[in-house]
């Protein structure tokens, strides 16, 4: 953090001064010039203390092609300096809104890098919060994408902070950067609690009006009272012949029962395990292929079935909460 | 509410493990650095670089291993104990030269990552200022353009992060950056306040293998030296250059003589000139070439000191520091003069000892000289006529000659060389009880049409005596001129012509002579410019220029001005020559119909397309949908139909977006 030694009204100015010049943006950024900042890295200043003791060393011999020297690559390090601000200038850059992963998955961010200009341009690098870099290479008035994969440690809908783009081309002795601010949600669903199983007992505990005897299905249950309408083929007619009258023939297991993931029904638990376990039971009855819905203190979603429904109930997860996380974490919260 | 968290990146990317190819690059980025050293260097020096060099490059092949950690330790050991017991010191030009490489070849057996080949290539940017401690001519500046190209195409390589590396493509963005350096560099050469050194004490280093004036004289000594083209000092005379014959440049003055060879006497420094002197002087400047010893060189008679100077009992110019590097000084001499009338006692007897057991005859001879003439002048005059008039000559290659050096070649041989008649010529004085010494220097020089200055060469070396006389002092005489009169009146080339090839620009290359006046008026103007541009020639030149730069925070403000004017104009020119292309009309018309919409409010979503976006806004968001989509079907003739850029599609889209209200 480089303002957090700062003093707190400086701090403050700081901050905002800092977010009126690099607003953040829906669409794609371009690095202009009052986006672009510059300092030297550790071998700049490596490369200074080299020069001042060559600069020493020509006034203490007096040796004139020793100053030459040190007063060229002085001029190299200027030169370098409008080159390596140069190499990033006018470039832009766009995000795509990622794919929602669980947390602890690696969150693939997809970027266009672009610039209109008739110049190449060198290692140019996207990092995220000191992670290691990708870097490309643009051609004249051209563009191309770049992939970073950001590790993710907390659920939650958060913006895209703590990316830069970057270069040091072509000397490495300067380090230009813009940061990337991308009004755009990264999604990241709790992580599932491995090994969940959707369970018959635990689902019934979870759901008192699981229908558990239907007329379809694999194992025999038991018989019950024909019912007008239904299926003459369902009809027990061995028991028909015993004088039973008509009964209808009732199987377990093959049914599909829509159930309640419930909140209230977890018990005890910390806040992230209870829904770290929901997470895993939506998708354990996704897979199941069971109408399921969703119940959460303050939020109910009807039972359903199917991708969006499943995404809609990771998300409400995802978010259940949020603010109540303290989390030490660069992607801004939403 | 928003919390920002902008850490700044500044880490260290490059902890990463280096390239291939990088590390190839870095390697032979060194080997070029370090190879015009390799004559500087002993050869156990050049065999550690050639060795961790390639083990590095075969390690990077995967065909030996990295050297263990723990072995580099007793390597660095050993490297810096060899240069110790080379030198005896591990600081100093040659030893500090020996030293960094040595460790700059072992570096490169631990250099892994990307950082320490960085490291590495500062490294040779620093080698590249050691080549200055040993010349700084022409030759090694150009030297130092090609090191500063190869060394930054290294640097970009490292950065570029490419695994391919196009050799052409590097160079080219290194001499552009090298060649965009130079106009600010000069801007700083010119206008950096320079201070006077040194800033610590300089060890006081003997150099060998510098050719030039040596301390003590043997026959042989000075003929070896005339061999030698190389320049030994430059003069610019302020008025006309006097007589060839009167051109006696002052070296080390040679009192004490053993019977076989002349050395100094001890130095004596004087704080009052013993000197009757014509009121003309002569000014000069002098150039003048390291020698490695500490005289300097001047006109007979120097009648003025420079800085870190004196004048010893014997009018020698003697420096305080070694002449390491080259040195330019102002000079005036008398060329009428009386000197040492006074002369101490002591210095006189000194004068007149020699040995009585070598050389009988000579002795013999000066003491029956002695018998014979009353006058010290007329001894001179019959030993000068002896040399005139019989069968003396003057030649570069004498014969060997025995122990009795001198009896062997006045009464033997009778061929030699200036060494062997000054010093005959002294002994024969001393014998007849005159005392004389011998004077080393140079006579003659070559005079430069081209730049209008004198071009003294080791070739120009010569050995002259000086008698005392009583109510005349030192006298100066050259028996030489007795035997050759054309060495003095038309220099050494002249006397010599028959026995060595020349010596002067003229007569070696009489078609490209003019060229070569050239190359050496531009290296006398190199030494002045570029190696003498000290503080007083800087003040110099910023007076010349009349702009009113005087002082430091005048050149400090030029110089700021300046820069920023050259980084100015360079960037003007690339914004200039890289600008984007200039969008075709009609898209400048979308834009600015997106820009009206948004001041609405309706903007469009990102990485949405402009068209999509127009067609699927509903009359509720915008009531005038239908010129929307007009607006967007002009577009699509204008920008893919047939008739392409046509003038009054344009003038028509334009029309239709100024008519859409917001």
């Amino acid at each position: 953090m480089l303002s957090a030694a700062l003093p707190r009204p400086i701090r403050r100015y700081f901050d905002t001064w800092f977010d009126a010049h690099n607003p953040s943006s829906r669409d794609a950024i371009l690095l202009h010039n009052r986006r672009l900042y510059i300092l030297p890295t550790r071998f700049g200043y490596l490369f200074g203390i080299m020069l001042l003791m060559l600069f020493f060393a020509a006034i203490n011999y007096q040796n004139s092609m020793a100053f030459v020297l040190t007063f060229m690559l002085a001029s190299l390090a200027i030169i370098s300096l409008w080159h390596t601000h140069k190499n990033l200038r006018n470039i832009t850059v766009g995000l795509q809104i990622p794919r929602p992963v669980f947390c602890g998955e690696f969150c693939e961010l997809k970027f266009k890098v672009s610039h209109a200009y008739n110049s190449r341009r060198f290692a140019i690098g996207i990092q995220y919060d000191g992670a290691a870099p990708v870097y490309l290479k643009l051609e004249p008035e051209s563009g191309t994408t770049a992939k970073l994969k950001i590790p993710t440690a907390h659920r939650g809908q958060f913006k895209p902070m703590g990316i830069t783009v970057f270069t040091r081309y072509p000397t490495g002795l300067f380090h230009a950067w813009g940061w990337l601010k991308f009004d755009l949600p990264i999604l990241i669903y709790p992580r599932p609690t491995a090994n969940v199983k959707l369970q018959q007992s635990m689902v019934a505990q979870y759901d008192g009006q699981i229908s558990t005897s239907t007329i379809e299905g694999d194992d025999f249950a038991g018989l019950r009272e024909h019912r007008l309408g239904e299926s003459l083929r369902h009809v027990s007619w061995k028991a028909y012949a015993q004088g039973k009258g008509l009964l209808t023939k009732t199987f377990q297991g093959q049914a599909r029962p829509t159930l309640w993931i419930d909140w209230q029904l977890l018990g005890a638990g910390s806040l992230e395990d209870k829904l770290s376990f929901m997470t895993a039971l939506v998708l354990a009855a996704e897979k199941e292929e069971q109408k399921y819905g969703l119940r959460l203190p303050g939020t109910t979603i009807g039972q359903s079935f199917g991708s969006a429904h499943k995404h809609a109930c990771l998300q409400t997860l995802a978010v259940f909460r949020q603010s109540d996380l303290n989390q030490e974490f660069t992607l801004e919260q939403d | 509410m928003s919390k920002t968290n902008h850490n700044l990146p500044i880490r260290s990317i490059s902890r990463e493990l280096a390239s291939s190819s990088s590390v190839f690059a870095v390697c032979f980025c060194f080997l070029f650095s370090i190879a015009p050293h390799f004559r500087n260097l002993p050869a156990w020096v050049i065999i550690i670089v050639l060795v961790a060099l390639g083990w590095r490059c075969l390690e990077n092949l995967g065909k030996v291993k990295a050297l263990p950690k723990w072995l580099l330790v007793p390597l660095v050991l050993f490297g810096g104990i060899g240069v110790f017991a080379q030198y005896w010191t591990i600081v100093g030009r040659d030893a500090g030269l020996a030293l960094l490489t040595v460790m700059t070849a072992l570096k490169f057996l631990e250099s892994q990552r990307h950082r320490d080949l960085l490291i590495l290539v500062f490294l040779c940017y620093f080698l590249i200022a050691t080549h200055f401690l040993f010349s700084q001519s022409i030759a090694i500046a150009i030297l130092m353009f090609a090191n500063l190209i190869v060394i930054t195409a290294t640097l970009v390589t490292l950065n570029q992060r490419e695994d391919k590396i196009l050799l052409a493509e590097l160079l080219h963005t290194s001499t552009r950056l090298v060649l965009l350096s130079i106009p600010l560099m000069l801007i700083l050469f010119l206008l950096v306040p320079r201070v006077p050194g040194p800033l610590w004490g300089l060890t006081n280093e003997q150099r060998g293998g510098v050719t030039g004036l040596s301390d003590h004289m043997s026959p042989g000594k000075i003929s070896s030296l005339v061999r030698s083209n190389e320049v030994a000092f430059r003069v610019d005379f302020e008025d006309a250059i006097p007589a060839q014959n009167s051109l006696y440049w002052r070296g080390p003055v040679l009192a004490q003589y053993n019977g076989y060879s002349w050395s100094q006497s001890p130095r004596k420094a004087v704080r009052r000139l013993d000197l009757n002197a014509s009121e003309t002087a002569t000014r000069y400047t002098v150039t003048l070439e390291p020698n490695g010893e500490k005289w300097l060189l001047a006109l007979d008679i120097p009648s003025k000191l420079i800085r870190h100077s004196f004048m010893t009992n014997d009018f020698q110019l003697v420096s305080r520091k070694t002449i390491n590097d080259l040195l330019r000084y102002q000079m005036e001499s008398r060329l009428a003069y009386q000197f040492g009338l006074n002369e101490t006692r002591e210095y006189l007897a000194l004068t007149l000892e020699y040995p009585d057991k070598v050389n009988p005859g000579t002795i013999e001879y000066g003491r029956s000289l002695a018998e014979r003439f009353d006058r010290s002048e007329d001894i001179v005059n019959e030993v000068l006529t002896m040399f005139r008039e019989q069968e003396y000559f003057y030649t570069l290659k004498p014969p060997a000659l025995g122990s009795n050096v001198v009896d062997e070649f006045l009464f033997g041989t009778r061929r030699g060389f200036c060494e062997h008649y000054a010093g005959s010529f002294a002994l024969l004085m001393r014998a007849a009880g005159i005392p004389a010494r011998i004077v080393t220097g140079y006579q003659g020089g070559e005079y430069n049409k081209v730049g209008n200055y004198l071009i003294v060469r080791q070739s120009d070396a010569h050995a002259w005596t000086e008698v005392w006389i009583e109510n005349k002092g030192w006298v100066r005489v050259d028996p030489t001129a007795a035997v050759s009169p054309g060495r003095i009146e038309q220099g050494i080339d002249e006397a010599l012509s028959d026995e060595t090839s020349s010596f002067r620009i003229q007569n070696r290359n009489p078609i490209f002579g003019n060229l070569l006046y050239n190359w050496d008026n531009l290296q006398h103007s190199w030494n002045d410019w570029v190696l003498n541009y000290d503080q007083r020639k800087q003040m110099d030149f910023l007076s010349k220029l009349e702009l009113g730069i005087d002082n430091w925070s005048d050149m400090v403000f030029t110089l700021v001005i300046l820069m920023v004017v050259v980084i100015a104009l360079f960037w003007t020119v690339t914004r200039y020559r890289e600008r984007p292309p200039k969008p075709a009309a009609c898209e400048i018309l979308l834009n600015r119909l997106l820009q009206k919409l948004s001041k609405r409010g309706i903007r469009k979503g990102p990485a949405e397309d402009t068209r999509a976006f127009l067609e699927r806004l509903t009359a509720r968001e915008f009531p005038q949908t239908e010129q929307l989509a007009d607006i967007v079907e002009l577009y699509n003739r204008i920008k893919y139909g047939r008739q392409g850029n046509s003038q009054s599609a344009l003038s028509r889209m334009r029309s239709m977006v100024n008519s859409i209200q917001v």
